[in-house]
């Protein structure tokens, strides 16, 4: 376990030095993601200026939702990058050159280009969980877990979308669009979501388990509030291992959807 | 003996609008063509209407005493929402394709044709819009049936309609800027997603700027950003004669400032291609 780590730590620290080699661009993509996200977080300055809360949300919560999701989608672009683009490697037989080599295939495609945009957002998110969440020393332990869970829903999502690939050939944008509408219901108040929207959040795009069950395990901690968001992520995480499998087996089969 | 004919301003000018009138249909007919990518943009903006329907019904029911939810039209922020995410998803990506022809060498050969390169893009982006308007359009009118709410008055169509498309020439101009600056930066993504969060807060595409504060309004209003989304949304909720000709106005203000801001990008840029070469 211990071998593997430090081949991805060596893997994700190569692509994250390609995504420094040109400096001037890296540091506008960051700006111009830090930019976006200072702007967003004016959105909800202004919202909440003027509602002050909307179904017993008000800033400090929005601002925790914000903060977790920037922090998690920022460590997935710098680390994990590889993600937004899985389905196209897939689709283009980039994983021929990968099965030859020894050793975890999903992390050799996570681990093969680093974001550098995703930097922006990390900064972000960090700055908003420290300035405006309202969460003090005694919560980072919960705030790790409640990171380290949505992260692992967020990526399995996302490589579950992705699995769509080995049997779908327009999964190439599907993949990424509805990683984009999981982003976009993780970055509304919960408070908001009925029915079958809820559902919907709770389950094909989980923003429920990557950042909204979170936050409330944050704002009123209890037992079953963090088994929730533990078991959750384990949950797809296994979710994820299994459909890639699946579909390999299909994809090493001969079977293309290309 | 042969006499040479040399063409006429009025046949040049003639042949131009045809060239782009070519361009427009063919960014149409690329964008019919790609109708499962129309589909899911379809899907995305029901998605977003729901989500942000819920958003404003949620505020609209509280009704929260000392706040501004006491400004807000009876039927809530729907209506607005409807029109502002109805222009944004129809604009086309035209800074992504003007960073792909600069970074990828794709821009020269487009030098040696007659035709300029800024307005056979602009047009055939325009032609893309055109087709998408069209697709989420009918999508909002089904979305609107089936929700049950209260429909903008009669009059409030064309006007919403007409400002609409500028909104969406605005626009095409503003992301046109942002993939212009390609060539000097090769990335256009940081100039885009500034323009787009400015499109956002300035444009008032979640809530009208009304509800800001009254220094932060009049900002925006007077930016392009307004004549973007605000003028166009605004009639859903509001609409009016007036209301309709102050925002012709700033968009044919604005059309008219960032054509210009356009066409001296390029001339700056294509000198600095021509002198140094590719980016």
């Amino acid at each position: 376990m211990i071998a593997f780590i430090r081949l991805y730590a060596l893997q994700a620290g190569a692509a994250i030095r390609m995504s420094f080699a040109d400096r001037a661009n890296f540091a506008l993509q960051v700006a111009g993601m830090a930019v976006n996200n200072l702007v967003f977080l004016t959105l909800w300055v202004l919202f909440f200026a003027g509602f002050r809360s909307v179904g017993g949300w008000g800033f400090a919560d929005m601002a925790l939702l914000l903060g977790l999701t920037m922090t998690i989608v920022g460590t997935c672009g710098a680390l994990f990058g590889g993600y937004r683009d899985m389905a196209v490697s897939i689709l283009r037989g980039e994983l021929d050159a990968l099965l030859t080599q020894p050793k975890g295939l999903i992390s050799r495609l996570l681990a093969r280009e680093s974001l550098a945009i995703a930097w922006g957002d990390l900064a972000c998110g960090i700055m908003i969980l420290v300035l405006f969440a309202k969460v003090d020393l005694a919560d980072l332990p919960l705030l790790l877990v409640a990171l380290s869970a949505g992260l692992t829903v967020y990526l399995s999502a996302a490589i579950s979308f992705a699995c769509l690939a080995f049997w779908a050939a327009g999964a190439r944008s599907f993949a990424r669009d509805l990683t984009d509408f999981t982003l976009l219901f993780s970055s509304y108040p919960g408070s908001i979501h009925q029915g079958a929207v809820k559902v919907l959040a709770y389950s094909v795009l989980p923003a429920g388990f990557v950042v909204m069950a979170p936050v409330e395990m944050l704002r009123e901690p209890s037992l079953r509030s963090i088994v929730v968001v533990l078991s959750a992520a384990i949950a797809y995480a296994a979710l994820a291992g299994g459909l890639f499998h699946l579909g390999l087996k299909r994809y090493r089969s001969g079977a293309s959807a290309a | 003996m042969t006499s040479i004919h040399l063409p006429s301003r009025p046949a040049e000018g003639a042949r131009a609008a045809g060239a782009m009138l070519s361009a427009f249909r063919l960014g149409a007919g690329q964008t019919l063509a790609g109708w499962q990518v129309l589909a899911g943009r379809c899907i995305f903006y029901v998605i977003i209407l729901v989500v942000l329907a819920a958003l404003w019904d949620k505020v609209a029911a509280e009704r929260l005493p000392g706040t501004l939810a006491g400004q807000l039209p009876p039927g809530g922020l729907a209506l607005y929402i409807g029109v502002t995410e109805w222009i944004t998803l129809a604009l086309p990506a035209v800074h992504l394709r003007m960073e792909d022809d600069i970074r990828s060498g794709g821009l020269e050969p487009h030098l040696l044709r007659p035709k300029s390169y800024l307005a056979q893009t602009f047009s055939q982006s325009l032609g893309a819009a055109a087709v998408r308007l069209a697709a989420l359009g009918a999508t909002a009118l089904a979305l609107l049936a089936a929700s049950g709410r209260e429909p903008p008055p009669l009059e409030a169509f064309p006007y919403i309609v007409v400002l609409g498309g500028l909104g969406v020439v605005v626009g095409i101009l503003l992301y046109a800027l942002a993939g212009l600056m390609a060539l000097w930066a090769r990335r256009s993504l940081p100039f885009q997603l500034v323009i787009q969060k400015l499109m956002f807060l300035l444009g008032g595409l979640y809530a009208p700027v009304t509800l800001y504060p009254p220094v932060l309004e009049a900002v925006a209003k007077a930016s392009p950003f307004a004549a973007h989304l605000y003028w166009p949304s605004a009639q859903a909720i509001a609409p009016s004669w007036d209301g309709f000709l102050m925002g012709l106005a700033w968009q044919g203000l604005w059309i008219l400032v960032l054509a210009l801001a356009c066409a001296w990008l390029w001339r700056r840029g294509l000198a600095k291609v021509l002198r140094e070469g590719g980016v």
